[in-house]
């Protein structure tokens, strides 16, 4: 039996004017997972974030959170009380102080858990009687993830956590992160464009470029499979179209200079290279690649 | 708790407003006594064309503590600072704060419960703004010692608050179509002083304009109570509402 999904998406579009923001992607976001959802600026993250939560209409395709549609009022109030979510800007309101905020936030929410807010009130530091408008930014994360964290959702929905933060506060936030969900049942899905956060705190990861997504899997199998396998030749390196195996789906690239051939595949390492010394390979070397580089050319690709 | 939002988000809008108007109308009341002994001097005035023609009625309307009331008031700075504050008030829509946003449509609320706690909060602060100073008159008349009617007060002050709701309408929807604070305030103003130059270009012929509700003149003069023109404005006052609340649970944000 396949694993039940927090979110899924098929085949969703979304234009704005006369621009594609998202075309056609597919998303699957396995329930209990820490899913980092990686892509250059402007390649249609935050997009999906506000499709997933009701705030904007998609032009095509399907949503599905918690198996509702996420496109209808009422399947998205049910979504929406059973979501936490933390935007890019951390936009709460500057008028109100912090406990102001927590005891707005907390009247929506049946199940708001007290202890936990008491826990990262202290643990953060917040001022309780300051007005949001003088927090900062830091502040306003932390603020804005105790809101997120104290309701007891099911989905936490982060939009670019630790934009703008320093690294210590960025390395509190995810810590702060790693240590809800272990004591938590919880589905984390975090956008971002720091690789170095996704591989350190996500299990699973999605690229997303030009509104499509790229690759997606277990950052475990990412590790595990991708290849960087470079080729030395006794004379100019044959091209790719002579070595089918060089053409497969697997191959992310191919960059061929002078008598060195380099790709980078997903998989059939081994037919590659069987391929490649019956083109009278001189010299063969198989690397990991690192999810830096898996991004990187992923996105170069269309770039 | 959306209410107390809403409160937070128009308190100073309302409060800035209800402290003018209730200043305005105290003085109004107060500087009666002055102008009652300015009148024998201003029948002397000799000017002519339309100015002289207001200037000569404002002054016969003021010989009368009524008349005086109704001219300076529900007919000058009571309407004029009620479609004000209306339009502040209407500004902003589910956008009347330009942040928390995100956060708002994050919770488990429809865009139409949000919308429709904004709009009736911006509209029983616009009737208190209109209803306040209008009993504030009532109960400081006797200060001059003069007395104005509790029920003239009222009537006068609900034509008032119904006028001014249309514009309040009217800057909530235009709220919902330009995504700035400054545009539809702007466009509602320019609506009510291009609505006001066309009643005051049709004069008697426009029996029902808004402001011509707004300032009870058929109650006035008559005693009648505008009741045609008090029904259309608050089904045009209805129906952008309605398409205020339309366009925002389409909107993409």
């Amino acid at each position: 039996m396949s694993e039940p999904l927090a979110i899924e998406t098929a085949g969703l579009r979304k234009t704005y004017g006369g621009v594609e923001a998202l075309r056609g992607l597919d998303l699957q976001v396995p329930a209990g997972s820490i899913h980092g959802f990686l892509g250059r600026n402007g390649a249609g993250k935050t997009t999906t974030i506000k499709i997933v939560l009701g705030m904007t209409r998609p032009t095509g395709g399907n949503t599905r959170v918690f198996g509702l549609p996420a496109e209808q009022r009422q399947s998205s109030l049910a979504i929406r009380s059973r979501a936490g979510f933390v935007s890019e800007e951390k936009d709460l309101y500057p008028y109100m102080t912090v406990e102001e905020t927590i005891r707005f936030t907390a009247a929506f929410y049946p199940g708001w858990r007290r202890d936990l807010e008491k826990r990262y009130l202290r643990s953060f530091e917040l001022p309780v009687d300051r007005k949001v408008k003088a927090l900062s930014k830091g502040m306003r994360t932390k603020l804005a993830l105790l809101l997120a964290l104290c309701r007891g959702a099911e989905l936490l929905i982060l939009d670019e956590p630790t934009a703008g933060l320093d690294p210590a506060v960025t390395e509190e936030v995810l810590q702060c992160l790693v240590a809800h969900v272990g004591s938590e049942e919880m589905t984390v899905f975090f956008s971002s464009h720091q690789i170095a956060e996704v591989e350190q705190i996500a299990d699973r990861v999605t690229i997303i470029d030009r509104g499509r997504t790229s690759v997606s899997g277990a950052l475990e199998d990412f590790r595990e499979n991708y290849r960087r396998i470079q080729l030395v030749f006794g004379e100019e390196a044959p091209s790719a179209e002579k070595a089918p195996a060089f053409r497969g789906p697997g191959v992310l690239r191919v960059d061929r200079r002078s008598r060195a051939l380099t790709l980078i595949a997903s998989g059939g390492a081994e037919q590659i290279v069987e391929e490649a010394r019956a083109l009278n390979a001189i010299s063969v070397d198989i690397t990991p690649v690192t999810l830096k580089e898996i991004f990187l050319e992923t996105v170069r690709g269309e770039g | 708790m959306l209410w107390h939002k809403s409160w937070l988000e128009t308190r100073w809008r309302f409060l800035i407003g209800l402290a003018v108007v209730c200043c305005g109308a105290a003085g109004m009341v107060l500087v009666w006594p002055k102008i009652a002994e300015l009148l024998p001097l201003a029948s002397s005035l000799q000017v002519s064309g339309e100015l002289g023609r207001q200037v000569r009625e404002s002054v016969e309307l003021s010989r009368d503590y009524r008349g005086y009331i109704w001219s300076q008031w529900f007919r000058q700075n009571g309407s004029h600072l009620g479609t004000l504050f209306a339009v502040l008030l209407g500004t902003g829509g589910l956008l009347s704060q330009p942040s928390g946003v995100l956060f708002t449509l994050s919770l488990p609320i429809s865009r139409g419960r949000l919308l429709t706690t904004r709009m009736a909060t911006g509209i029983l602060e616009l009737l208190v703004l209109t209803v306040a100073p209008s009993l504030f008159i009532s109960l400081l008349s006797p200060s001059v010692g003069k007395t104005y009617s509790v029920t003239d007060a009222l009537i006068h002050s609900s034509c008032l608050f119904i006028a001014a709701a249309a514009f309040y309408s009217l800057a909530c929807l235009l709220s919902t179509v330009f995504n700035d604070l400054w545009r539809p305030l702007l466009l509602a103003l320019l609506a009510a002083l291009a609505l006001a130059f066309i009643e005051q270009l049709a004069g008697d012929s426009l029996r029902y304009g808004v402001f011509r509700v707004m300032h009870g003149e058929s109650y006035f003069l008559a005693g009648d109570v505008p009741w045609r023109g008090l029904l259309a404005l608050t089904a045009a006052s209805a129906g952008m509402l309605y398409g205020a609340v339309v366009r925002t649970l389409r909107q993409d944000f």
